[in-house]
């Protein structure tokens, strides 16, 4: 950007000029015109040091790894990110792309950035709240992804009170804002699996009291993203604790039963994937059993119905054909 | 004929719409059908927001028909709604309504190009008319580009004119993006998926896949094969095979505006008169024949012959040859076609604003505001996709 590439403004002074210029926007007095400017101004400067432009590359590392340092001391990241809205619509994009940017910086195998937001969880706490705000929704949106790739700060999003939120953010009615939501919910249930799985286990009934709610949603989308999910997190094998004590419950049977027949057929598909693992389960609790042996004609009739389009798909038509046979083979117990 | 007040200046676009327009399905109208969009995965409508009166335009698409598109659907909603500028397709709100994703834009009142050259212009656009889209298109890429995306399907199905003539570029569900870990990247190398009707229109380094990727050039590709659909009529290489089609790009044969200096012109004896890409060895196919630098011949223009007898200016057919340039190093930055002479004409020959040059196109202004035909929010298509399934009970 040749408008600014004349200037030689050291990282110190473009820290400190961002950092009067958002406290002069928060306080919101009668300069705030010239504010949003000088928030503009520098927030390019800072991002055409980190990314370069199509005429002149990043800066150095020595620069950028100045740059870093006085964000960290002058916490500069979180004013940014509690400003967020006050910020022009351009100025907030660029807000996200410098926060990713400076996250990513390395130092051998260390993460300084990482390691600083672990001390100052407050930004991520923030950044997560931003769901409750469209206008600074997405971006949040971005820069929480960024760090739900590290497992030290997926930590501390997943153990917070913030995270429940999540259940609600999924099912705003503004689409794009709900389908963010979901991404970053999801990222953060999957991406690191010991930590998921650790998670799930120890919160086994909030989660899954909150994620019946989900499942029950109005919201198609919801539904049909949150059951695909839950199908995802039942077959990965860390979960299989979490997987054995789901399975378990005679109420999330019916549940999935009942969602076999919905009208939309996506649904019925991505039910059939949870469905399968109750059926396949070689210990099935007593009710589970009482259940399918209940249904047993009508789910081997059902299920020979089911889908029959899908011929190409070899894999769901053997787990089909395998469901059938076992249902078709369910005996009862031997009385006690 | 379509008369535009003097004064007349399009609403200062982006800040005005944000926010205006709520989720709330039952505070939309649907009054007619306007078309099929998104290689017919969503239906368009015309439709009023009612606390304001406000004809809007509404997309539909069916969630449950569609399969990879849902992410492709959802990509672009979320792209849309980070993006403002003027000649960038506004999205003003979004929801899900049944299995149906709502979407929310300004009525663009001139429809598409595609819509334009189907159904009046069959033989191509006024030149100046097209100065005036294709400026508007610069400046949408332009921004695009320096907010580092490449947009990957510029073509006139994704062009539209609103009721003030401006263009606007929609279409970003194949944009992908040039940062990407925390870095600007020189390059690219992913193909854009379920892509395959745009393929006309992709740059020919796009097209090869090979290591070298490609960048922002190649929609300037692009937009010169947009530049010969809007001029011609139709889209270049349209009777193509795609193998045939990629061949000729990556051989460097781009396509020309067709008009007396390029098209074969035969005399009344069915005889053809000197083609001057006949002496460059090019095939006479002057849809996909070489860059046709004539020398303007001796002017023994055709009667009745509408292509061979029009000629555009030679600013017009430079600037066409400038994007479709083989070597994408070659080809100018968006910035920097937006200097170029061609888009003066409009100003140096004093034309009268665009909706005037769409003459006798009338634009959809003029809507009738009914509210019965809401029920229609639960298709038929939806119904005919319910199976025989819920008819069994489970028994608890």
């Amino acid at each position: 950007m040749p408008l600014f590439g004349k200037s030689q403004k050291s990282p110190a002074e473009v820290v400190k000029a961002l950092k009067e210029a958002v406290s002069a926007l928060e306080r919101g007095d009668k300069k705030a015109e010239k504010a949003q400017e000088d928030v503009s101004k520098n927030l390019l400067l800072m991002k055409n040091m980190l990314y370069g432009t199509s005429d002149a590359e990043p800066q150095t590392d020595i620069m950028v790894a100045q740059l870093a340092q006085e964000l960290y001391n002058s916490n500069l990241l979180l004013l940014l990110i509690q400003n967020l809205n006050r910020i022009d619509f351009e100025g907030k994009k660029d807000v996200a792309q410098v926060f990713n940017n400076i996250l990513r910086r390395q130092i051998g195998t260390r993460s300084p950035t990482v390691e600083y937001i672990c001390t100052k969880p407050e930004i991520l706490f923030t950044l997560m709240r931003g769901y409750e705000q469209q206008e600074i929704a997405l971006n949040c949106g971005t820069m929480l992804r960024e760090c739900a790739r590290y497992e030290a700060l997926a930590k501390i999003m997943l153990y917070s009170e913030d995270f429940f939120n999540f259940f609600r953010y999924v099912e705003v009615s503004t689409f794009d804002i709900a389908s963010d939501a979901f991404s970053t919910f999801k990222e953060l249930l999957t991406r690191h699996k010991m930590l998921c799985a650790e998670f799930l286990e120890l919160n086994y009934d909030k989660v899954f009291s909150h994620y019946q709610r989900l499942l029950n949603s109005e919201n198609y989308v919801t539904r049909r993203q949150s059951l695909k999910l839950l199908g995802e997190l039942l077959l990965d094998r860390h979960n299989f604790t979490v997987m054995t004590r789901y399975i378990s419950n005679p109420d999330n049977l019916k549940l999935m039963m009942n969602m076999l027949k919905e009208k939309s057929r996506n649904i019925q598909f991505e039910a059939f994937h949870v469905f399968k693992v109750f059926v396949a389960n070689p210990n099935k609790p007593k009710p589970i059993l009482e259940i399918l042996l209940r249904n047993q004609d009508k789910l081997v009739e059902f299920l020979t119905r089911f889908h029959t389009d899908r011929s190409e798909d070899e894999q769901f038509n053997d787990e089909k054909a395998y469901l059938i046979k076992q249902i078709k083979e369910l005996k009862p117990l031997p009385d006690h | 004929m379509v008369s535009l007040p003097e004064n007349m200046t399009p609403p200062l676009s982006c800040d005005n719409l944000g926010g205006v327009f709520g989720p709330d399905p039952t505070q939309y109208a649907m009054t007619s059908v306007l078309g099929q969009c998104c290689d017919d995965a969503g239906q368009v409508y015309l439709a009023v927001y009612l606390p304001t009166n406000t004809p809007i335009a509404l997309k539909k698409f069916n969630m449950d028909k569609a399969k990879d598109e849902m992410d492709n659907i959802q990509n672009e909603i979320i792209l849309t709604r980070q993006l403002r500028h003027p000649n960038v397709v506004v999205i003003n709100a979004a929801f899900v309504l049944d299995n149906y994703i709502c979407v929310v834009s300004p009525l663009m009142a001139f429809g598409s190009c595609r819509d334009l050259l189907n159904r009046h212009f069959t033989e191509g656009l006024p030149e100046l008319a097209i100065a005036f889209i294709l400026k508007d298109v610069l400046l949408a890429l332009d921004y695009i580009h320096k907010k580092g995306y490449i947009h990957r399907a510029v073509r006139a199905s994704h062009i539209l004119i609103n009721e003030y003539g401006q263009a606007v570029l929609s279409g970003l569900r194949y944009a992908c993006r040039l940062v990407k870990n925390g870095r600007w990247q020189r390059n690219v190398h992913s193909f854009p998926s379920s892509t395959s009707r745009n393929l006309n229109w992709l740059s020919p380094e796009l097209l090869e896949q090979n290591m070298q990727g490609y960048n922002e050039k190649s929609d300037m590709y692009s937009l010169g094969v947009t530049a010969c659909e809007l001029a011609n009529g139709m889209a270049p290489f349209q009777d193509h095979p795609p193998t045939l089609m990629l061949t000729e790009k990556v051989r460097g044969f781009a396509p020309v505006l067709l008009d007396f200096t390029t098209c074969p012109q035969y005399s009344d004896t069915g005889q053809q008169n000197s083609n001057p890409n006949q002496a460059h060895g090019m095939p006479s196919d002057a849809i996909n024949s070489g860059v046709g630098d004539s020398v303007g011949s001796n002017g023994n223009s055709l009667e009745g012959g509408g292509l061979a007898s029009r000629r555009f200016t030679d600013h017009f057919h430079r600037f066409s040859e400038l994007c479709l340039q083989r070597d994408p190093e070659h080809r100018p930055s968006a910035a920097q076609l937006l200097l170029h002479s061609f888009f003066k004409l409009p100003k140096r020959m004093n034309a009268p604003p665009l909706p005037q040059l769409l003459h006798p196109v009338i634009p959809l202004t003029k809507v009738v505001l009914g509210t019965e035909s809401s029920e229609d929010f639960f298709g038929v298509a939806d119904r005919l996709s319910d199976l025989d399934l819920n008819t069994c009970e489970w028994d608890f």
